[in-house]
């Protein structure tokens, strides 16, 4: 297995290697055989032009908006830069890419185009809302068996589906126009300044929508299992905001935190 | 128990794409089973689950996957095969089919599939973790033949000669694919009628057809196109030697209408029933 395993890693070293002509595919090429119409390097290089084709497909698909802002090949370049420092660490290629939206805010020659981070970020988070766990909504006859007495330990439960994307641009705005399915106005005003938004699922429709500031505090507050004794003391409009947003369907479940008594 | 699990997998079937969901489950069209990509359908929950099960319901599945990584010398990844057992319980697969190739090592993967050295040492290997992986998922698996473009000084035995001895080994099945055979065959320089010859009929239980592309020193494989004149010719030797086994069209990349797929597992259909014994 040994023997095997040093060949593993000198090959896969080869693929991953910026430098299609550069020692790790020097080396690697040593244990290929050469054929009569390619030289042991040419054979690795198929394998090279194979990967970063997957990878930077995979990438293409699931970020289909930042690639038509960028362009292809702009892209492409992008995503080889991407694939080399993060790899994958999955088998399940759909959970690559996670740190795409990171890789670009620090990646200098797409800076002139700067909501395209929050764009790959709104991106991963209508991935996930895809392929999350089916949900029923909240249970309203188990929330109204749970006594009084307990329910300052509420803890209530955002969609699985869900993800909270606060922009300083209108980044819903920029997706929307860049549909394929658009007929719209293709101008978005950058101007029209910051947005705070859910993505979710409600049963297999796809949703983007924007929050104003007290449901984006109130959902914030959700995702950190914040019980309802505290969440009517920081939310003076409770009363009203929690039914309100149970009813557009951004409240799911609801468990029982612990007694502070 | 659903009726479907007495069901077998008979015949020429397609493989499953998203893009045909819809089209399949209005339609239900004409053809004996589907392969499913398990990989795609990982996933907790979403629309593409909620279509399987319906598709599921009116057809006869296999499962199809990339991501065993059989080959690799890494361990199994058994986060991996519970999700994998998991959906295999849930659609009831007739059989689960991987690689005899390797897609990581040191725990990073390239997403796709590299060649082993046709070694003993790779060979033992390999067989073990087949063995492996078919205890952890209670079921014998297929593996296929991959398409390749390099092969290592270090190799002491023939292609065919390696996924034999594993399959015997490992006690599993073998997925042929004729068009993976015949790219290797041009790019290696070898006659594929020896594969053919050597292939252990009784533990073939499923065949692969799909397209090729061809480019200046080599042959890829791209399941982008219909299965070529010489890949039809060899099917043709392969069912006549290891009988009318299940024939699947593989259609990976600009993936065509329905009926283009349809029409192509019609030829497949036709080549089986022209068998002595048919499906």
């Amino acid at each position: 297995m040994q023997r095997l395993n040093q060949l593993q890693h000198l090959v896969r070293e080869a693929m991953m290697a910026t430098d299609a002509d550069g020692t790790a595919v020097r080396v690697a090429s040593e244990t290929v055989n050469p054929t009569r119409g390619l030289s042991s390097p040419e054979h690795l290089r198929i394998y090279r032009r194979a990967i970063t084709g997957t990878f930077t497909r995979a990438l293409g698909q699931l970020y289909p908006v930042t690639l038509r802002l960028v362009g292809q090949q702009f892209f492409d370049g992008i995503a080889r830069r991407y694939m080399r420092i993060a790899p994958s660490r999955s088998p399940d290629l759909a959970e690559y890419g996670r740190s795409f939206a990171e890789f670009i805010e620090e990646f200098e020659p797409a800076a002139g185009l700067p909501y395209l981070p929050d764009i790959a970020r709104l991106e991963w988070a209508w991935h996930l809302a895809v392929s999350a766990a089916d949900e029923m909504g909240l249970n309203i006859d188990a929330l109204s068996e749970v006594p009084d007495s307990n329910r300052d330990n509420l803890i209530f439960i955002l969609p699985a589906s869900a993800s909270l994307l606060a922009s300083r641009f209108p980044v819903h705005r920029i997706w929307q126009v860049n549909q394929a399915d658009w007929t719209g106005p293709q101008e978005v005003n950058l101007d029209e300044g910051a947005v705070r938004l859910i993505v979710w699922r409600r049963g297999y429709d796809m949703r983007i929508d924007p929050l104003c500031d007290s449901e984006w505090s109130l959902l914030s507050a959700l995702t950190q299992n914040m019980p309802f004794r505290n969440l009517s003391r920081n939310l003076p409009d409770m009363v009203t905001l929690l039914p309100h947003c149970v009813q557009h369907g951004w409240v799911a479940g609801f468990q029982l935190g612990e007694s502070t008594d | 128990m659903p009726a479907y699990v007495d069901e077998r997998i008979r015949g020429a079937g397609i493989g499953l794409r998203s893009q045909h969901h819809q089209e399949i489950i209005e339609r239900q069209p004409s053809v004996p089973w589907f392969e499913v990509l398990s990989e795609n359908y990982h996933a907790a929950g979403g629309a593409a689950l909620a279509d399987l099960e319906k598709i599921r319901n009116l057809y006869p599945i296999t499962f199809h996957g990339v991501g065993m990584s059989l080959g690799s010398s890494d361990p199994l990844n058994f986060e991996y095969l519970a999700r994998l057992k998991s959906v295999a319980d849930r659609f009831q697969p007739e059989w689960v089919s991987d690689h005899l190739a390797w897609i990581s090592v040191g725990g990073e993967y390239v997403h796709d599939l590299l060649p082993l050295p046709y070694t003993e040492e790779a060979l033992h290997h390999v067989a073990a973790r087949i063995d492996q992986v078919q205890d952890y998922l209670g079921r014998r698996i297929l593996v296929e033949n991959p398409s390749t473009y390099l092969s290592f000084r270090d190799a002491d035995m023939p292609e065919w000669d390696f996924v034999r001895e594993v399959a015997e080994e490992a006690d599993c099945d073998i997925l042929f694919d004729v068009n993976n055979a015949y790219v290797n065959a041009t790019n290696h320089g070898f006659a594929v009628a020896d594969y053919i010859e050597a292939l252990p009929a009784a533990r073939v239980r499923e065949i692969h057809l799909a397209g090729f592309e061809q480019h200046d020193n080599y042959l890829f494989d791209t399941h982008g196109d219909r299965v070529h004149p010489p890949v039809w010719e060899l099917y043709r030797l392969s069912i006549k030697r290891i009988g009318p086994v299940p024939t699947l069209i593989e259609w990976d990349t600009d993936i065509p209408d329905l009926e283009v797929l349809l029409a192509e597992a019609e030829k497949a259909q036709a080549e089986l029933e022209a068998q002595p014994c048919s499906a």
